[in-house]
């Protein structure tokens, strides 16, 4: 399989290598940082037992912590990169008046989107992969929250509780 | 042909271009002379949109929109090519968004200058990038070709060289409008002039009218300006005080 020119979706003569490797580094921190969501959800379960000498018990009455709690900043990783994707925008206007004039080029070409489909094309869609990301990780720990909480300890609405932040 | 209609343009309130009326048929070499800030630079720009304006500025009856746009090339001593590209990589650009790209010329025009093809653009000399510069203009395929300060930080030499190949290769429907300080060294080159001053049209001639009146360029344009060539010796004997009475 042939890989993709990426160069035909930026500015031409941007070296893309820092922004591939800024985007490859950014995701891997990310999906590293997310992890510590793994170190609250194991703390938060062990809280839900006591220990009967060599045995551990359930505690009568125990809740599990809400998932949206224990979820915490970990998908902060994922936003700050899509923040920076977004600023990349910006810089790939800037380019064309770096070094000598190449707006001028870009204004007069006859395909009139050229210029916003180079400069923005990559930047957007490393943003939707990003946010993507962040997406498929919140459902793979959801998954783990709710398989690995004793059910009795599971409060009821988890999934509804995430969204409720947003307006 | 473009044509210009009583275009102004104002930046902060003071006009860069008033009033100016203006006509360019194919198959012309236009040299558009004046002084620093006459407006010379803004006129390109305005015909080719960078710039919003008063008046009128159409191509061949049409106003200048991404339909007709491919008909007009710019080259700019400020340069407007990519610097980390090849030129190569601008070849196949052009080539993909001008339709009537040409690439005998480019090839002709890259071998006779003998500038690199696979280098970035930024690797290059200023004279070297003034000269890409120009080419990608003519190569374009456009009917007129708008050239400002295109010889900038090159040398008698080169230009020459350009000079010459540029009269050799031109079709006889292709325009160039160019826009120098040159004036003594592009004039056997130009069919006509323009002069710019403060933003007005101060002269407009053809240089075979001149020609058979026994004028030449220079004390043409002196005249137009009324050039006082006794403002030098002047301006230094007020500096100097030598003109002074007892």
């Amino acid at each position: 399989m042939t890989r993709p020119d990426l160069s035909r979706l930026a500015p031409p003569g941007l070296a893309l290598k820092p922004e591939k490797q800024l985007f490859g580094w950014g995701m891997a921190l990310s999906a590293l940082f997310s992890l510590q969501f793994f170190t609250r959800f194991a703390d938060a379960r062990e809280k839900l037992y006591w220990k009967n000498g060599p045995q551990r018990e359930l505690m009568e009455g125990a809740v599990m912590e809400d998932f949206r709690a224990l979820l915490g900043p970990s998908l902060a990783g994922f936003l700050v990169l899509a923040v920076c994707l977004a600023a990349l925008i910006g810089v790939h206007y800037a380019y064309h008046y770096h070094g000598s004039r190449s707006i001028y080029l870009m204004r007069r070409l006859p395909h009139r989107r050229e210029l916003h489909r180079r400069c923005l094309t990559l930047p957007l869609a490393g943003i939707v992969l990003c946010l993507a990301a962040a997406f498929l990780v919140l459902c793979l720990f959801y998954l783990v929250y709710m398989t690995f909480t004793p059910e009795v300890c599971l409060a009821p609405g988890q999934w509804q509780k995430i969204w409720s932040v947003l307006p | 042909m473009i044509e210009l209609n009583n275009v102004s343009k104002f930046y902060a309130g003071k006009p860069a271009l008033d009033s100016v009326s203006l006509q360019l048929p194919q198959g012309e070499i236009v040299g558009l002379l004046g002084e620093n800030g006459a407006g010379k630079t803004t006129l390109m720009k305005c015909i080719l949109g960078f710039l919003p304006y008063r008046g009128t500025i159409t191509l061949d009856g049409a106003p200048v929109t991404p339909a007709n746009i491919a008909r007009i090339s710019f080259a700019t001593c400020e340069h407007s090519f990519f610097p980390g590209l090849s030129p190569r990589g601008h070849g196949e650009f052009y080539a993909a968004h001008f339709p009537h790209f040409s690439h005998k010329r480019f090839a002709g025009l890259m071998d006779f200058f003998s500038l690199p093809m696979n280098r970035p653009l930024r690797s290059f000399s200023t004279g070297q990038q003034n000269q890409f510069e120009v080419i990608m203009a003519l190569c374009q395929g456009a009917d007129y070709i708008l050239m400002d300060e295109p010889f900038a930080g090159n040398d008698i030499f080169n230009r020459e060289d350009f000079y010459k190949v540029l009269l050799g290769i031109l079709e006889p429907n292709e325009t160039v409008v160019l826009s120098t300080h040159l004036i003594e060294e592009v004039s056997p080159f130009l069919s006509r002039a323009v002069l710019l001053r403060q933003g007005k049209i101060a002269g407009d001639v053809r240089l075979a009218d001149l020609e058979e009146e026994g004028q030449d360029l220079i004390s043409y344009i002196k005249q137009t300006y009324r050039y006082r060539p006794d403002r030098v010796s002047r301006a230094l004997d007020d500096l100097t005080g030598e003109g002074d009475g007892p």
